[in-house]
């Protein structure tokens, strides 16, 4: 009985200890750019919320989508208002898993692929893009790139501007994880 | 062993709760984690002018505006006229905004020949989430110079001069609707006659109705407080009747411009013209077709 009690507990402690592999960041950066020759249409937010699971490789990201900031004021007022319209859905988040084999105790930049749902517009599309990690001990790295269109996401643009405006859309994301206690 | 069972019952929790607390799912985590934030109201109106008049909105850091502002003549001008296309009174001005909280502008009209300069500050800004405030507050600073040569009356620079101290005071209701109450005070060194007062008081509704993601209706209305009301009105007093000025008009949106296409009985497009001298009734179609134009420069790197 003893045996079975000790084991029980060391048995809880390990999973407690499993349980500690929740990786977070809040300042992740995401990076737009949807530039054409005629017009320079990038914009970054910082303040990306993002986690990473590396036991059951599960990674969420989550935006305000009123954190990009545009050099052009004005550009900014018609992302909100006309374009993504953050009144009506303030948030972009993807919600994925790495599909890929990782090694997390490497510490080396491995490329892996990433599957998930991509939610913005009140619009879910599914995406698989690749994304680099690099693994340390109190800190892990990533970054992806991944291309969208605005009509997948239900976003008109007018044709007085879609000249103006790229046809895709590069998303780019940083992010530097610290362990989640 | 009933003991020995509770004991390990009592292990077993204590480390369940700690597990419990830490394997929550990413969802709940990703949730908790967000900032609580403060989320302000924008483009409560899409240009800097409701029709005529200032709206809340300013040119944000680094942005400059060059606007042109365009009246024809009256309607009820007929045919011979062509009901006001042959006459035009413009505006030209640019607007800068040397922080997200306050403007500076200047301008000249055609329109006994102004020069105007003017500054716009930010006091308060409609806001939801950690900070809460119900209305967004501007304070309007302008000053107008009369140039034209035609009034001898005006024999130096003091008496061309008038002075505009506006509050702005609006609320973006939601998405859609928009309104402003716009206080008026018009301080006029020189008037054309005794029964004209040097101090104007002034009462400004504006409202703004989306009607698309690009296209909104914009409403405007001036109460001008004036004083001898009869005398003014009885067909001998020989001083000009003035009206309140009401602007009804279409804002545009296409990229950097915005259009704005109006009807008013306004010919001026200052405060001290518009508020205090609009001579066109609205019951005779004196009414102006206009349109301000307005393109914006960024010179954030």
């Amino acid at each position: 009985m003893k045996k079975l009690c000790l084991l029980t507990v060391f048995g809880f402690f390990a999973f407690t200890l499993a349980a500690q592999n929740v990786y977070l960041t809040k300042d992740a950066k995401i990076n737009f750019n949807s530039s054409t020759p005629i017009e320079d249409i990038i914009a970054e937010s910082n303040q990306a919320t993002a986690v990473i699971d590396i036991e059951k490789n599960g990674v969420q990201f989550s935006v305000l989508t009123t954190s990009f900031k545009f050099r052009r004021a004005l550009m900014e007022e018609h992302f909100n208002e006309n374009y993504i319209e953050s009144p009506k859905f303030p948030k972009a988040t993807f919600k994925g898993k790495i599909t890929s084999s990782m090694d997390w105790k490497s510490d080396k930049t491995t490329t892996v692929d990433v599957k998930g749902d991509l939610t913005m517009h009140g619009v879910t599309k599914e995406f698989t893009f690749q994304a680099q990690i690099t693994p340390a001990k109190e800190k892990i790295a990533a970054s992806a790139t991944l291309k969208i269109t605005p009509e997948q996401f239900n976003i008109a643009i007018p044709s007085a501007v879609r000249e103006k405006i790229a046809k895709e859309v590069t998303l780019k994301i940083d992010a530097s994880f610290v362990p989640y206690h | 062993m009933k003991s020995k069972s509770f004991l390990l019952f009592f292990l077993t929790s204590l480390f369940l709760i700690p597990f419990q607390a830490k394997s929550q799912d990413l969802d709940s985590l990703l949730a908790k984690s967000a900032e609580p934030q403060t989320v302000y109201a924008t483009a409560t109106f899409k240009s800097t002018r409701v029709v005529n008049g200032h709206s809340i909105e300013r040119m944000k850091k680094n942005q400059l505006e060059f606007r042109v502002s365009h009246r024809f003549g009256e309607l009820n001008t007929g045919s011979y006229n062509f009901w006001g296309l042959d006459q035009g009174t413009i505006h030209l001005a640019l607007e800068y905004g040397l922080t997200d909280w306050l403007e500076v502008g200047i301008g000249r009209s055609t329109y006994e020949k102004t020069v105007d300069g003017f500054g716009k500050i930010s006091l308060l800004r409609q806001s939801s989430g950690v900070s809460n405030m119900p209305i967004q507050l501007s304070y309007l600073l302008s000053t107008e110079y009369i140039g034209s040569k035609l009034n001898s009356n005006y024999t130096n620079g003091y008496s061309r001069s008038s002075y505009i101290q506006q509050i702005l005071i609006a609320r973006k209701f939601n998405d859609n609707l928009s309104i402003q109450l716009a206080p008026t005070y018009i301080h006029r060194n020189l008037v054309p006659t005794e029964l004209d007062k040097n101090d104007l008081f002034s009462m400004g509704l504006g409202g703004r109705l989306k009607l698309s993601k690009r296209i909104s209706l914009n409403i405007e209305y001036f109460y001008v407080y004036r004083a001898n009301e009869s005398a003014l009105n009885s067909p001998n007093s020989g001083t000009t009747k003035y009206y309140n000025p009401l602007s009804i008009g279409v804002d545009i949106e296409t990229g950097g411009h915005v259009f704005q296409i109006m009807l008013t009985n306004a010919l001026a497009m200052r405060e001290g013209g518009f508020i205090g001298k609009t001579t066109g009734s609205w019951s005779n179609a004196g009414v102006h077709l206009g349109f301000n134009i307005s393109r914006v420069f960024s010179f954030t790197k």
